[in-house]
């Protein structure tokens, strides 16, 4: 099964992932970390290196996705450098993204990471061109 | 297949949590499952295509399933939802 890490500004990563859990119930092999606004960026990049390192022990075959909140910011940048045949980092992660990669645990992780990258971008409404609107 | 019109009871609607119910309810079986409303058709064992059906309470969605098992499938769907997703009315 391939892992999941979300990496996260403030405790944004840790809420997606107990949000992600209410709705789907429990979801194994995956981590939150939660990049404090003042954490040594050292300790951070140690906190993404033991969220992929605790996969394995959660059911992970050392492959792992992490979804990161946006391309640029520091949780990416510190990310990056763990990019690697087994691990892909998609950015601007949302709650259907990681509800689709929950669903999505088998297979080649480019294709999951694509998949996951086009839930994200999909799944983004202007509610009133999907809706009727109210009579007023 | 067996097609059947349902209306969403629960106060929330069809929202995430009782979507996620209506996929594990719906892949417990075999048959293929559909919900539908106003012209959308979505893949009744995804979570993020039945939220997109955005309906409400009092809604009334309209849920197919075809296979071996739709007589269960059906059985189990409906009493789901009609049972607003063991909510409170």
């Amino acid at each position: 099964m391939i892992g999941i890490v979300v990496v996260t500004h403030g405790r944004v990563a840790e809420e997606l992932v107990n949000a992600a859990r209410n709705i789907v119930g429990e979801i194994p092999a995956v981590a939150a970390v939660s990049i404090g606004w003042s954490d040594d960026p050292a300790a951070a990049r140690t906190a993404i290196e033991e969220g992929l390192a605790s996969l394995e022990a959660a059911g992970g075959d050392g492959r792992a996705l992490v979804l990161t909140d946006m391309f640029g910011g520091t949780p990416t940048n510190l990310s990056l450098p763990f990019l690697s045949p087994q691990v892909e980092i998609v950015t601007g992660v949302n709650l259907p993204m990681l509800i689709r990669a929950c669903a999505r645990r088998e297979g080649e992780l480019a294709e999951m990471a694509g998949a996951v990258r086009e839930q994200g971008k999909g799944a983004i409404y202007v509610a009133s061109e999907i809706l009727e609107p109210r009579p007023a | 297949m067996i097609r059947r019109e349902l209306r969403i009871r629960n106060r929330l609607g069809l929202h995430a949590r009782a979507a996620a119910r209506f996929v594990h309810t719906a892949g417990r079986f075999r048959a293929r499952v559909t919900a539908g409303r106003e012209g959308k058709v979505m893949d009744g064992k995804s979570i993020l295509g039945i939220l997109l059906l955005a309906a409400s309470q009092g809604s009334a969605v309209e849920v197919t399933v075809d296979g071996p098992d739709e007589e269960q499938a059906m059985a189990a769907l409906v009493a789901l939802v009609e049972g607003g997703f063991g909510e409170e009315p």
